[in-house]
């Protein structure tokens, strides 16, 4: 192609005001991140270390998840971040070339590198003064990937260990930016999501430390602690970091997945105590509204939904339930009128649901916090992939991970060797 | 619209199709295009309402002009700040450098009628693609894209000398291989645009979904119009 044509389809493309889609990751991370549309070769699961099981510390597991590989179904590789810090949650830089991970514990925070071997992440830094840093911040929680930047929504405060919290920036380097303390009103927090489109960002609300790290036999029967979770769900202006509108979404709103298509304004949400589904509507006026959708379970028996995860064609929504270790498949095309089209049993708990771009495999793990998971049988720990069809889902492979001595897996993120090294497999790549 | 598009993206014949001529001479003389930036999905925050804290901070580097002539990349007097995008010219993602490219030339148009920020404001294209985009493909997109403000457009005399530059901001560009290893003439990266104050702070960072000339705008304005009335320590 000659210069000028380059130049003028470029020009052409860019005056026609074509911001498409987001480039969303494999549908539930931030639209910031580039995706990873064919087949990953890697899931990288951050795992709660368990006293006397292997070296007991936290750690980041790498599965091999490629059929193709002679590693499919195998552990190919961990790193341990030395001792347990209540492992939980974590997320990609906006170049998927690092995962950071964080402690709810402690407040320490570990990035590693994935780029220079996807195989073998690598630690490669520390942030031991998230609290010091953020001017009292404790329990990093979400990490969401903003260019350049990354943000992490917290879970606690170092004043009283109860549910006030913020939202704390740091840029990929791992320098300290700010810290944006939830409003008035809504001072608990959970998960933060944009969608850039609209300039909105969303967050949820769960609790403080005081409950978190208690037994949940225990809390559960403590009438007072239990007031103590979130009711609540802010809309803000995501540029000018504002809060403009509190939702009254009650019994600790927790997963936030905004639909993916550019015209679709609105996300999805799950109560864990009221055990519902609800969705956050953009309005005519450009304020939302909160709506109670539908049941999932029954929630007179408590069934503690917790992740969920939405597919990229926003038509179906994934519902994991932690106690009865169920997931629900909701249709969701008509948003306000979710219909469950299928359900199974994966465990005898389930957390976490990860889905790749394509929908077409779905990841599960076992632990929701090292405190809250099941006791005996009821505690198994594991990483279970199965296929997708649109109609039911079939076992690819499961890996028992107190049998391989890793711990209890909980967050995953995916990875692809063909991405660092710049190769197009197939479903292309972003360029 | 979207399916004319990739045609336009995909068809070598498709430059030919009548509509897109109006549109190439409608650019060329500068006349009103008959498309215009979509309307904005939510109201602008009044400037001066927000912050813009240092995200990090970043070194001057000497590039290559348009002109052939080497040069600070930002060059900024005290109380100027910088819009740098990094781009290259064979991109053919609507979301990255032509929608980057289209910011700042719908920037540009709006800088230009601001007596109170044109001469306080400098746009900066980077080529990430030294190899191919050399300073006649710049000057050639310079004419294409007739600044009216201030707009530069750079490149590196090598890839060794763009690497420290996109470390140090942190764009990423990663040439694109078939299985075989050949070069497909394309690059993996996220389309970023750069908020840079006269200190090499970064004060804001771009992306997909929040890349608009209006947003630009009033940052620049928070940015020049309130700083200067708040000094940092």
């Amino acid at each position: 192609m000659d210069h000028s044509r380059r130049v003028w389809i470029g020009l052409l493309v860019g005056l026609l005001g074509l911001a498409g889609p987001s480039a969303a990751d494999e549908t539930c991370q931030s639209p910031y991140i580039p995706k990873l549309t064919g087949q990953e070769d890697f899931i990288y699961i951050w795992t709660v270390g368990i006293e006397g099981l292997g070296d007991g510390s936290d750690k980041v597991v790498t599965v091999g998840v490629n059929p193709e590989r002679s590693d499919f179904g195998k552990v190919v590789s961990s790193v341990s971040v030395g001792g347990r810090h209540e492992a939980h949650h974590g997320g990609l830089s906006d170049d998927r070339r690092h995962f950071w991970v964080g402690g709810l514990d402690d407040s320490r925070i570990y990035i590693m590198d994935l780029a220079t071997d996807p195989a073998r992440p690598r630690l490669v830094r520390t942030i031991e003064d998230f609290t010091e840093k953020s001017g009292g911040v404790v329990g990093p929680h979400g990490f969401y990937a903003l260019p350049g930047r990354m943000l992490i929504s917290a879970l606690s405060n170092a004043a009283d260990g109860g549910g006030r919290t913020a939202m704390v920036e740091y840029n990929n380097d791992g320098e300290y930016i700010r810290t944006i303390w939830m409003p008035e009103g809504a001072p608990y927090g959970y998960d933060a999501r944009i969608k850039a489109e609209l300039n909105r960002m969303l967050t949820s609300s769960f609790t403080g430390r005081n409950n978190y790290m208690r037994k949940l036999s225990e809390l559960l029967g403590d009438a007072e602690a239990m007031k103590n979770f979130g009711n609540t769900m802010v809309v803000w202006d995501y540029h000018a970091r504002k809060p403009l509108q509190i939702l009254e979404v009650p019994g600790a709103p927790l997963e936030i997945r905004w639909a993916l298509r550019p015209e679709h304004e609105y996300a999805f949400t799950s109560t864990a105590l009221t055990s519902k589904l609800w969705g956050i509507f953009r309005k005519d006026d450009g304020t939302f509204e909160a709506v109670e959708l539908a049941d999932i379970g029954d929630p007179s028996k408590v069934p503690l939904p917790v992740d969920i995860s939405l597919s990229a064609d926003d038509r179906f929504l994934f519902v994991n339930s932690f106690l009865d270790g169920m997931v629900r498949v909701f249709d969701v095309v008509n948003p306000r009128a979710p219909k469950v089209v299928y359900e199974r049993k994966i465990g005898p708990q389930v957390n976490m649901v990860s889905q790749s771009w394509d929908g077409k495999r779905l990841y599960f793990t076992s632990s929701l916090l090292a405190n809250w998971d099941g006791t005996g049988g009821d505690d198994a720990q594991f990483l279970k992939a199965y296929t997708w069809d649109g109609k039911t889902l079939e076992p690819l492979f499961e890996l028992d991970f107190r049998s391989e001595k890793l711990g209890r897996p909980h967050m995953m993120r995916f990875g692809q060797i063909d991405f660092y090294r710049g190769r197009v497999s197939e479903g292309g790549a972003g360029g | 619209m979207r399916t004319l598009v990739r045609g336009v993206l995909t068809g070598a014949g498709y430059l030919r199709q009548s509509w897109s001529l109006v549109l190439l001479a409608s650019a060329l003389v500068g006349a009103p295009s008959p498309v215009t930036a979509e309307d904005l999905r939510y109201e602008l925050p009044a400037a001066g309402s927000y912050a813009l804290p240092v995200i990090d901070r970043v070194s001057d580097y000497e590039m290559l002009g348009a002109d052939n002539r080497r040069g600070p990349l930002l060059d900024l007097a005290a109380g100027q700040c910088a819009v740098v995008s990094f781009v290259y010219l064979s991109c053919t993602d609507a979301r990255g450098c032509p929608l980057a490219l289209a910011t700042l030339r719908r920037l540009d148009r709006l800088l230009a009628d601001r007596d109170d920020l044109a001469d306080r404001v400098r746009l900066v294209t980077v080529s990430f693609d030294p190899e191919r985009d050399r300073p006649p493909q710049l000057a050639s997109l310079r004419r294409h894209m007739d600044p009216r403000a201030d707009w530069r457009f750079v490149t590196a005399a090598s890839p060794t000398e763009l690497r420290p530059v996109l470390r140090d901001y942190g764009q990423d560009a990663v040439p694109l291989l078939t299985s075989n290893g050949a070069f497909l003439g394309r690059m993996r990266h996220v389309a970023k645009v750069f908020l840079i104050d006269s200190e090499g702070a970064v004060r804001n960072i771009y992306s997909s979904g929040l890349m608009d000339h209006r947003l630009l705008l009033r940052d620049l304005e928070t940015l020049l119009l309130t700083d200067a009335a708040t000094p940092r320590p």
